[in-house]
């Protein structure tokens, strides 16, 4: 499979400082959001409201999308874990699949990529995280200690705020950059997207497998 | 020239379609995240609930209004007045605000007054602007404060000095797509926008909260701009979408809102009477997973595309893939399996089991051939718990069929039937299992097979509920003695149902292809759709089929086995006593089928023309009954099967 990038938009998001627990809701609203925009078959949106911001965004409806993302999000969190206090980006790349004149050695399609979305996350390792745990429950109140509590939902509407900015950073990219969208075909919901976490583009497993291959030559390789 | 002059008009025609559709969605999709209770949140989760007239059709689920720039949205009656308003604008400008209403906390609900004070509180200073207020519950009170926190403006800028039709003719088709997919884009975002502001704040909070609030949000639309005063406009900020280019002007879309109200909100909410708490009631936020209530998650076919999966939203994707399983005629397990096996149903649940209630069969087959499977032989498999062999109405050929086999069921051949349109048909037809008026059925193809079956039904009169009677009586039949008799091959119905994976169709086909030798008579006499009482029964027990066959071989050489009026008689007169108990019984049970059995004279003989006069069949009859009885004479009380199908074999040999 070749990859072409050429004439691709690119987008850098604002980094967002979060906490481990608020990682899912923060990449799942910018993930759909930007998903969304970009699926431009009928849809029947489905709006969400965010359990941890006031926040609602808007999901394309397509369960297949969603799975994905979700799964790219577990992935994502998995390597967070493996790699704390680490600045991380997830990349969201739109591509068209251009069939080639088949030939030797070579796939008979390629990516074209004409659009790239840059996530940057920072995720910050809170004294109080395991708090935090407690996904689902909107407000986090320690009653003992209200000058903890305030700082948490200070910072909690500081995230929501950035959060928020952000979003308006998609809109604004979806409405200047309107040109390099491909056509829309027929019957498609969305433009064919890839989602790259850090894990699977520079973990430390990647690059040590290509780094033995190259060093050694690996057997079935040669074969 | 001419040709492209009018397809330039028919461009610009079209171009100013979506101009008037981009209006239209603009503004629906304001309205709807803005006026409360309304609002897809509302909405979505209800959708089959609330219509369920409508929910039947896939084609309702998607209006066509939907198609519009891909989004479908909730069918707004108070935006399609807007829509008008837009027309009488021109489709130059469109406002809408969004007005804050703050009432007193004792305010009285009970003032109304009429909606044109507020329209002309609020617009007093231009008598042409013809505003319009969606409020339908209207509070005259005089101390209520009314503050606008948005104010949408779409606009389509007409260009100066330019003719539209005319203007960039060259690439015409080009732009249209484009502005048709650049304001799509723009649609999309103003979705996502409109969720983001403050005001959707107050939105959700009014729509999900089970409070009165103090507070309203009023959308009104208008085709006239009143202009804030600098310190309103300073209050508020602005948010441009990029506006999109048409051949003669440009679609601009613009939000002036208030980012400071999320304190007028949460300050004034108040819990106040419980009155209007209904309202709440099916609210999505109560119960999320409502809001998608169709998703075919587990259902859809991996291969199904997107785009198929709109129609999922309406459940008659299920509905037409005919769950065809408790309709298999034959209890057989390859025959089970076969019913199933219709590509789309393979998903579904095995209808027939006893967790599905037969109210859902019956509610899954409205468009399909549900009482073309009525007549389906699986009720008659057994009513009855004696080991006796059932009475068998073949087709003239399909009797001949049956003689191949050593062990012929009894035939007493039903030539009336035969010549009727509805076994005529199966003349041409291979001596199929009856599962064949499955497969055609599934497959749409209404001849043959299905007709036979319809028409079958016709004569019994079978009703679904009927039905549903027998298709319990079946299933308990797994468990009456006969089963004893079954061939280590044929598992339970139970157990074939309990199989995930089903073959197509045609696999059962082969299946039976390949191993005719091991159950002929099986396989034979699945041919017969009149017979499906004794499927059940024959193919399990050879040694009672070998007598029977003996029978069938008997009468096939009489001169009238063609007549049924003396079958019917014939049965009636002579039948064994060991045949009655269950005849009896089955004619009980299946009153409306009793044709098949030949042995309920009265029913049959008054649905079926007679070619003969009675007292020929009773001629003919007497002559049958002395064979009979020197048959069982000659079999004696103590027969087997196996005597008495080669007794059976002698006699008639002699006769």
């Amino acid at each position: 499979m070749r990859t072409i990038i050429m004439n691709c938009e690119v987008c850098q998001l604002k980094e967002l400082e979060v906490e481990h627990f608020e990682i899912r809701e923060v990449l799942r609203c910018i993930l759909h959001t930007i998903v969304f925009h970009r699926a431009l078959g009928l849809v029947r949106p489905k709006d969400v409201d965010l359990e941890l911001f006031e926040i609602t965004y808007v999901q394309c409806g397509d369960v297949e999308v969603e799975k994905k993302i979700d799964e790219k999000i577990d992935h994502f969190i998995s390597w967070v874990e493996k790699h704390p206090n680490k600045k991380s980006q997830i990349c969201l790349s739109f591509y068209e699949v251009k069939s080639k004149q088949p030939s030797w050695f070579t796939n008979k399609t390629e990516r074209l990529y004409w659009e790239q979305w840059y996530l940057n996350l920072n995720v910050t390792q809170h004294p109080k995280s395991h708090l935090g745990k407690s996904h689902h429950s909107k407000v986090v109140i320690d009653p003992g200690d209200s000058g903890a509590s305030e700082e948490r939902s200070s910072r909690r509407a500081a995230v929501e705020a950035s959060l928020r900015e952000v979003l308006f950073q998609i809109i604004k990219f979806v409405n200047e950059k309107k040109d390099h969208v491909p056509p829309i075909s027929e019957g498609v919901i969305y433009f064919p997207y890839e989602i790259t976490i850090p894990s699977s583009s520079d973990s430390a497993f990647g690059m040590d497998m290509i780094k033995r291959m190259l060093q050694t030559g690996h057997p079935t390789m040669l074969s | 020239m001419a040709s492209s002059h009018s397809s330039s008009h028919t461009e610009a025609a079209k171009m100013e379609q979506v101009i008037t559709e981009f209006f239209y969605k603009g503004v629906l999709i304001i309205l709807e995240s803005r006026s409360p209770y309304v609002s897809s949140r509302n909405y979505s989760g209800e959708q089959t609930v609330s219509s369920p007239s409508s929910s039947s059709s896939s084609s309702s689920s998607v209006r066509p209004r939907d198609k519009w720039f891909n989004l479908a949205l909730r069918e707004c009656p108070s935006a399609l007045e807007s829509l008008d308003l837009c027309r009488q604008s021109n489709f130059e400008t469109v406002v809408v605000d969004v007005i804050l209403e703050q009432k007193p906390l004792d305010w009285e609900p009970v003032t109304f007054s009429p909606k044109r004070d507020l329209v002309r509180n609020l617009s007093s200073k231009d008598k042409n602007s013809f505003c319009w207020n969606f409020d339908q519950e209207e509070s005259g009170s005089e101390t209520k404060s009314e503050k606008i926190i948005e104010r949408w403006l779409v606009q389509h800028e007409s260009r100066k000095g330019r003719d539209c039709s005319s203007g960039s003719r060259r690439s015409s088709s080009n732009n249209l797509s484009t502005l048709y997919k650049k304001s799509i884009l723009l649609l999309r975002s103003l979705y996502v926008t409109v969720r983001l502001l403050p005001a959707y704040k107050i939105f959700r909070d009014l729509n999900s909260s089970g409070q009165i609030r103090a507070i309203k949000l009023v959308p009104r639309v208008s085709s006239f701009v009143e202009p804030f005063t600098r310190k309103e406009e300073a209050e508020m900020q602005r948010f441009w979408f990029t506006p999109v280019d048409t051949s003669c002007g440009r679609l601009s879309l613009s939000v002036l809102y208030r980012s400071s109200i999320s304190d007028i909100s949460s300050e004034s909410s108040t819990p106040m009477s419980p009155q209007f708490i209904p309202d709440y009631v099916g609210s999505p936020l109560a119960d999320p997973l409502r809001r998608f209530p169709s998703l075919p998650v587990s259902h859809g076919s991996p291969s199904s595309l997107p785009f198929s999966r709109r129609h999922s939203w309406s459940y008659d994707h299920y509905k037409a893939s005919p769950p065809l399983v408790s309709f298999s005629p034959s209890p057989t397990h390859s025959e089970s399996r076969a019913s199933v096996s219709n590509p789309s149903s393979r998903c579904l649940p095995p209808m027939s089991l006893s967790p599905h209630p037969p109210e859902t069969l019956l509610a899954h087959r409205k468009n399909t051939n549900y009482d073309e499977y009525c007549p389906s032989p699986n009720f008659s498999a057994s009513p009855s718990p004696s080991p006796s062999p059932p009475i068998h109405i073949p087709g003239s050929h399909l009797s001949k069929a049956l003689l191949r086999s050593e062990s012929a069921p009894v035939n007493i051949p039903a030539p009336r039937l035969a010549t009727s349109p509805a076994l005529s048909c199966k003349q041409n037809l291979p001596p199929s299992p009856p599962l064949k008026v499955t497969k055609a059925g599934t497959s749409k193809d209404n001849i043959g097979p299905v007709q036979t079956g319809a028409t079958i039904e016709k004569l019994f009169s079978f009703g679904k509920e009927d039905y549903r009677k027998y298709s319990g009586v079946k299933l308990s039949s797994n468990s009456s003695p006969r089963i004893s008799f079954s061939r280590s091959s044929s598992r339970s119905l139970q157990d074939d149902f309990d199989d995930s994976e089903f073959p197509c169709p045609f696999d059962v086909e082969d299946d039976d292809m390949t191993d005719p030798g091991s159950r002929p008579e099986s396989y034979d006499r699945r041919g017969h759709l009149s017979d499906p009482h004794e499927t059940g029964l024959f193919m399990n027990r050879k040694s009672q089929d070998a007598a029977v066959g003996a029978l069938v071989r008997m009468l096939k050489k009489a001169p009238l086995r063609q007549d049924v009026s003396s079958s019917i008689n014939f049965s009636e007169a002579s039948r064994p006593e060991m045949w009655s108990n269950s005849v009896q019984e089955q004619n009980q049970i299946l009153e409306a089928v009793t044709v098949e059995h030949a042995t309920s004279s009265s029913i049959a003989s008054s649905r079926l023309v007679a070619s003969k006069t009675t007292s020929d069949a009773l001629e003919e009859l007497r002559g049958y009954r002395e064979l009979k009885n020197l048959l069982l004479s000659e079999g004696g009380r103590s027969y087997t099967s196996a005597n008495y199908a080669s007794e059976a074999e002698h006699s008639s040999r002699g006769s």
